[in-house]
């Protein structure tokens, strides 16, 4: 079978698995979170509603119907695309996701630039020399950053930046008594659209903080992957073999070296950017950011069950999406990859 | 290698390398003049940011429940009635207070006439029936009505009829409560059985003009009857914990700060801060109380006498000192001081003596001791502190008879499973529904089904205790007949026997704070223990 086709078969395999995937997510989602202790309606009523009050809250919100019709209701919105209300206050989950996933994206993408930007810096940079000052520095970073807690590293960097210098806010997406720009959820992007130049600049405040701890957090890994594929690649025998053609040194790294070395990155940048649409929960709830992950968090609080399916099921699909989207283009890029 | 030098030009020229230090020099001399300068936002806006923690996922009346959803409904609504400083009602949209006739059976409101809602209708006795029956159809909380109203009348245009099922003096506290704030009917004619969660068009002194989980701008109504907002209006913003608030408040970002949800060393830091003229503290009257319940349908806690050892074994001055740096005042009755006429204190003071003496009298000590497995509530980190410090205090005094085990349990879980009979002894706070001391009594006490001190069913089964006294149940009937200085004799009557029955430790109380910056006057808060928004000012 030809290359092509073995990718085709391949892609068509892997999409024809989502749905069977995501149909194994939500159940999972929807046993455990029956498992799980508490109540939604002890959430919302608290701990002193008496018997005929939650009875009654109980049987409104549907959950006095046997497990199995609550299941088969669910799956057959889910199939239809109706993801149901919350149960806190009857708002469609499709709203809450949709109103939480842009901020969680927007900060996704700008740590992700800093991360990547920032990685290869520092990954690049350690081969200067090899075992040297700077590369043992390097490697330093690279392990730091990635072991760094996210939460611990957040508060410092509030308390520093806010708190003590003042310069940045300490948390939440958009300054407070400024009107939130309409449209796509970007908030960047809708600034920019409407030409509101204070939102703007407020978004950008409030995203520095965020953004720089999360992406200097995952830098790491960058580097270190760089660094250890790149330093490999430059002891390959092709690398050997083009020096000893004469070619110019520089050609042989950007042309030669970087581009095998970039292989693993880019599928590790895949992971990252599928693990950022579900969140950094830690960098959320610290900073306030009112994302994806921090909806997460309330809703299971709350036991909100509809909202935490919902949320599950958006983001499994987005990362199932991404991966294969990132299997398929570490297999165009890499020739040596066989299905 | 070959390829070092090359990466070292990529990267980092080598003059660089020399410069090196002269640059990083540089850097840190901007640094320290960037620090020094600190160049903190200055805001210019003459409005006020009051920052408190947690979502706000609704703002209709109907559905709010959390104290600081109902913190702003009670600066976008009025209620029937106020709270005033000597802890009776006074009126606030009605005209006079409530006339009671048929013997109990009947209250009549008269109403004001010039208030206007927020869409410009006009407030009348239908807009207010037509909340209460919402309420009473849909409302979240809307047991704490109890099937006491049958019906709801408008005779005339500003009258308000309610017929009651059975005569209830705690009704004229119920009509305090924010949720019974009047609604427009007109913005709510398609949200009768439904929920309205980002908008409100109530009668207050401020109106919604943007509302999203993180932020809600409220400016003042200029048509509002009563006196006028003293600011040019309100960004209410929620951030998710107290680091964030608390560094909010610190970096000058937000003006006003909330007490809900700040952890005690933030809350003391504030405190502190505030006698140094920091900032300016205000503080309300304490409506929320922090409590212990004891189940009392299964051993060893059935014996009243362990109960009662258990409630001479708690040292609250310590407690409240090493928890909350004294700012949760120690408490002894389940009713808040508040909302109390005279100054009695029915459960007993520490005296691990007589507790020791109680648990041998129950045949525990030296070689018998009692284990006791207190549970708390594990995402609250007071309830922790205290159990910790209990604990240490326990150990210190009476390790000869009890050992206190701890076992922290999510908050969800422990509702869920209270009513289950599912903890020895947990800790909860409680803040009643309006105020007024059968709200602090009724949810703890009452019960339907009695058998030998054992409640089967009712309020004592949910608050997870199941200690029920025929004798109380019918005092708190009775009480409900009475109206002034008896009834509260009669609810006073029951406290004490509820201290007799040790079912319940109360701790301490919780006083609502709020912090504002040194530009800002004072904040003030109502009786009801709600921050009064439309009191700050900004000092010129």
């Amino acid at each position: 079978m030809s290359r092509k086709k073995a990718l085709l078969q391949y892609s068509v395999t892997r999409l024809a698995l989502i749905p069977i995937m995501l149909w194994l997510i939500s159940s999972m989602v929807f046993v455990l979170l029956r498992i799980a202790p508490g109540d939604p309606v002890d959430a919302i009523l608290g701990n002193r509603a008496n018997a005929i009050a939650r009875e009654t809250l109980r049987a409104k919100l549907g959950l006095d119907q046997p497990l199995l019709n609550q299941y088969l209701n669910f799956i057959n919105g889910l199939s239809h695309g109706d993801l149901g209300e919350a149960l806190v206050n009857q708002e469609p989950v499709s709203e809450i996701i949709s109103k939480a996933l842009p901020a969680s994206i927007e900060l996704g993408v700008c740590s992700l630039i800093i991360a990547i930007a920032l990685g290869l810096l520092v990954g690049f940079s350690g081969l200067a020399k090899a075992e040297g000052k700077i590369d043992l520095l390097a490697r330093i970073y690279g392990i730091s950053t990635y072991a760094m807690p996210p939460f611990w590293a957040a508060i410092l960097v509030q308390l520093l930046f806010s708190v003590a210098l003042g310069w940045l806010p300490v948390g939440g997406r958009f300054p407070p008594g400024l009107i939130q720009p309409e449209g796509s959820g970007f908030l960047l992007l809708d600034s920019i659209c409407t030409g509101n130049l204070p939102a703007l600049q407020g978004t950008i405040r409030h995203l520095i903080l965020p953004a720089s701890t999360l992406g200097v957090l995952l830098s790491g890994i960058f580097s270190r992957s760089l660094r250890i594929n790149l330093g490999r690649m430059l002891e390959a025998d092709h690398i050997e073999a083009a020096r000893s053609r004469g070619i110019n040194e520089s050609r042989v790294v950007l042309y030669h070296a970087l581009p095998n070395a970039l292989l693993p990155v880019l599928t590790i940048a895949g992971i990252t950017i599928a693990s950022l649409i579900g969140g950094a929960l830690l960098i959320e709830v610290t900073f306030s950011w009112p994302g994806i992950a921090l909806r997460l968090q309330e809703a299971i609080n709350q036991r909100d069950y509809p909202v935490v399916q919902g949320i599950v099921v958006v983001v499994a699909s987005l990362v199932v999406l991404l991966s294969v989207v990132v299997d398929l283009l570490v297999a165009s890029i890499d020739p040596r990859i066989r299905y | 290698m070959i390829i070092r030098p090359l990466i070292k030009d990529l990267i980092l020229p080598k003059s660089n390398f020399r410069k090196g230090p002269r640059c990083a020099f540089w850097i840190s001399i901007l640094l320290i003049a960037l620090t020094q300068t600190s160049c903190r936002p200055t805001r210019k806006s003459s409005r006020i940011i009051v920052a408190s923690a947690g979502k706000i996922t609704s703002l209709d009346p109907a559905q709010a429940s959390t104290y600081h959803s109902l913190q702003i409904i009670s600066a976008l609504g009025d209620t029937l009635y106020k709270l005033g400083p000597n802890g009776l009602i006074k009126p606030n949209l009605a005209k006079a207070l409530p006339q009671v006739n048929d013997e109990g059976l009947t209250i009549t409101i008269p109403l004001r006439e010039d208030v206007i809602f927020h869409d410009k209708t006009r407030f009348d006795a239908k807009a207010m029936a037509f909340s209460i029956r919402r309420f009473r159809e849909i409302g979240t909380l809307n047991y704490i009505l109890d099937g006491r109203i049958a019906a709801i009348e408008t005779p005339e245009k500003f009258v308000l009829r309610l017929r009651l099922t059975r005569p209830s003096s705690s009704i004229n506290g119920l009509l305090t409560s924010i949720n019974l704030t009047p609604i427009s009917p007109k913005a709510y004619k398609n949200y009768k059985d439904r929920f309205l969660n980002k908008k409100f068009i109530g009668t207050g002194p401020y109106k919604l003009v943007s509302f999203n989980s993180q932020q809600q701008i409220l400016k003042p109504f200029d048509l509002y009857w009563g006196s006028p907002a003293r600011n040019s209006g309100i960004n209410f913003i929620n951030l998710s914990n107290s680091i964030s608030l608390f560094s909010a408040m610190k970096s000058g970002e937000v003006d006003v700060l909330l007490s809900n949800s700040i952890d005690e060393d933030q809350r003391h830091y504030l405190h502190k801060m505030s006698k140094q003229n920091m900032f300016k503290e205000g503080e309300g009257s304490a409506m929320e109380i922090g409590y212990i319940t004891f189940l009392s349908n299964t051993p060893p806690l059935n014996q009243q006498i362990l109960r009662k050892a258990l409630t001479y074994s708690i040292d609250r001055n310590l407690i409240s000192k090493r928890v909350s740096y004294g700012l949760r005042a120690p408490l002894r009755s389940l009713i808040p001081p508040r909302l109390k006429t005279i100054d009695s204190n029915p459960w007993p003071l520490y005296n691990p003596s007589h507790a020791r003496f109680l648990f041998q009298k129950a045949g525990y000590c030296g070689t018998k001791k009692i284990t006791v497995p207190l549970t708390f509530r594990s995402n609250v980190p007071a309830d922790k502190l205290l159990a910790l410090t209990w604990q240490a205090q326990v150990k210190r005094d009476l390790s000869d008879c009890l050992i206190l085990s701890l076992n922290g349990v999510e908050s969800t879980t422990i509702y869920r499973q209270l009513g289950e009979g599912a903890f020895q002894a947990v800790m909860l706070d409680w803040r009643g529904a309006y105020p007024d001391p059968e709200a602090y009594l009724s949810p703890f006490l009452s019960c339907k089904k009695i058998n030998k001190n054992i409640c089967e069913k009712g309020e004592s089964v949910s608050s997870g205790s199941f200690w029920a006294d025929s004798f109380i149940e019918k005092n708190l009937r009775e009480s409900d007949q009475l109206i002034g200085t008896k009834r509260l004799e009669r609810l006073y009557k029951v406290e004490r026997i509820a201290a007799e029955g040790a079912a319940y430790l109360p701790i301490w109380l919780v006083k609502p704070r709020a912090w504002s910056q040194l530009d800002l006057q004072r904040p003030e808060f109502d009786a009801s223990g709600q921050l009064r928004l439309d009191r700050l000012r900004k000092i010129k």
